[in-house]
């Protein structure tokens, strides 16, 4: 048996070393689609290993906040592994220690540390991307709330372990109106948290038409690192929730026996990579919106999370 | 009464709540021709619902109404709408005092308020779908606010054509063995709509060369 202390520990190492592997395969397969033979799919731990031995550059009038932004920002990563349904089915010690929203307000911490960090450059595109990224996390909060309030609808609790039980416990659980909704909407709001295509382009250089890649423009070297592999475990979290808690919570191990432990980690990482995929097939059949009309994608997610929420309301859950 | 499938019941829910989804798509599509293929689409789903219920419950008559429907809302107003518009090759529109994102957020408010309306009759019953019928309330309403802020004469038809939608499925989830001459006395009204509303198109069309009602202020002081 693997002590739950042992899992708990191994929910955060998944999250942290299967991040870039993740990204890794995402961007290979999207490079793939658009007919280039892209970087390999590990290319992502060379570019973390390559930034770590750089040197910092630390723009002149900025303060400590600039280095300390990258550093909670990835101890915030590091946290919510323990409160979300990573490997297991059944709650470890630490999991009932925040619910949904406290994984949110944790999540919602690491974005604004970064966000201070790029403000605190004094760069003009770092401010703009630091600016925007917090306008648009405004928006999308509401649309994160009204989801949580279905989660707890369905299972009177929002705790996420609640819910992928609930799901686990019936397929048609899966297929009701509600749910669907609910997790259309958080589809939704991973795409616009993760930087993906109708919201914004990842991968390009616009700095006019940036968000989350605009506010860490200035930061370079071992902090630069952090926040690259900051954001590629925000990803793989986010995706896990959506997987583990809304769509398909199976796989997970049900017991502390060290094979299911062991078998659960490829399958996390097998249904992350198979998420990514759609996103990487979104990002080629979508073109960017403009700024401007990032809310009406807002506001679609926002309908959606709502009309879950009173689907559930009116009895059709 | 035979105990319905609750199958029944989820089916009635998830094409309601497609119709409602349908709704808002047709609020925000700015191309006059995805509206229209947004309402077949509406109408396709609606038609569904009819042939679904008419073999759980063994209504022969609703088979009946559902071939009418979707002869009618499937096949010939879109047909005759597609034609006026091709006529008039005008094909963007768009609410002349809001954005797209205000006027979701409006609709939504307004479709709370349907659902918490129809919730608050206590409308119960062992073979009755709840969140279906609220949904249908909640779709006239939000067909309402598309012919208000819309200010086309083709959303405003199509609006019109869409709350029939709305009704429909509100009857067919809580009266579905309405004797069919009262159905096909609503597809009649429809049709009759359609003829009036194709009218219009035509005459204002021909008058101020587009579709907008903005242009309708010649009588104003």
């Amino acid at each position: 048996m693997v002590p739950p202390q042992g899992v708990q520990a191994l929910q955060v190492l998944t999250i942290l070393l299967g991040a870039p592997l993740v990204s890794g395969v995402i961007s290979h397969v999207e490079a793939r689609l658009q007919g280039r033979r892209g970087p390999r799919v590990l290319q992502p731990y060379y570019d973390l290993a390559k930034l770590f031995r750089k040197e910092t550059v630390v723009p002149e009038e900025s303060s400590w906040v600039f280095l300390a932004g990258p550093v909670v920002a990835f101890g915030c990563y590091l946290i919510v592994p323990l409160l979300i349904p990573v490997l297991t089915t059944y709650g470890l010690p630490l999991g009932y220690m925040g619910d949904i929203l406290g994984g949110g307000f944790i999540l919602a911490f690491a974005g604004f540390s970064v966000a201070m960090a790029g403000t605190e450059s004094g760069a003009p595109y770092a401010q703009l991307g630091s600016s925007r990224a917090m306008t648009f996390g405004a928006l999308i909060e509401p649309t994160i709330l009204f989801v949580v309030f279905a989660v707890a609808l369905i299972t009177s609790t929002d705790l996420p372990y609640a819910l992928a039980a609930t799901v686990r416990s019936s397929a048609s659980e899966v297929v009701s109106p509600g749910h669907v909704l609910a997790a259309v909407a958080f589809f939704l709001v991973v795409l616009a948290d993760t930087g993906r295509v109708p919201v914004e382009t990842h991968s390009g250089t616009l700095e006019l038409g940036m968000i989350d890649e605009g506010r860490t423009l200035e930061h370079s070297g071992p902090p630069l690192a952090l926040l690259q592999w900051g954001s590629a475990m925000k990803q793989l979290i986010l995706y896990t929730i959506l997987i583990d808690v809304f769509v398909a919570p199976w796989g997970l191990a049900a017991s502390g026996s060290p094979v299911s432990v062991a078998l659960s980690i490829p399958a996390l990482l097998a249904k992350a990579v198979l998420l990514g995929c759609i996103f990487a097939v979104i990002d080629n059949l979508f073109s960017k919106l403009r700024l401007f009309k990032i809310t009406e994608f807002l506001a679609a997610a926002f309908l959606l999370a709502v009309l879950a929420v009173f689907v559930f309301y009116a009895g059709g859950g | 009464m035979p105990s319905v499938p609750s199958t029944y019941a989820g089916v009635a829910d998830v094409v309601a709540v497609l119709v409602l989804l349908t709704e808002f798509a047709m609020l925000r599509a700015p191309r006059l021709r995805s509206q229209v293929r947004l309402y077949m689409f509406q109408s396709l789903v609606v038609v569904a619902l009819a042939v679904d219920i008419a073999a759980v419950r063994h209504i022969g008559d609703l088979y009946g109404v559902a071939v009418f429907s979707f002869v009618l809302k499937v096949v010939l107003v879109p047909a005759i709408v597609m034609r006026l518009i091709g006529d008039s090759d005008v094909d963007l529109a768009g609410s002349p005092v809001l954005g797209v994102a205000s006027m979701v957020l409006i609709a939504l408010a307004v479709s709370v308020f349907g659902f918490f309306a129809v919730g608050s009759l206590h409308v119960h019953s062992a073979t009755l779908p709840a969140a279906a019928l609220a949904i249908a309330g909640a779709v006239v309403l939000v067909a309402f606010v598309l012919i208000i802020l819309r200010s086309d004469t083709v959303s405003q038809a199509m609006g019109f054509f869409s709350l029939e939608n709305g009704v429909s499925v509100a009857s067919l989830v809580v009266a579905a063995g309405l004797p069919l001459v009262v159905e096909v006395a609503f597809l009649f009204d429809l049709l009759v709509a359609v003829v009036v509303f194709g009218v219009i198109m035509r005459v204002h069309h021909g008058r101020t060369r587009s579709l907008s009602t903005e242009e309708l202020d010649r009588l104003k002081g």
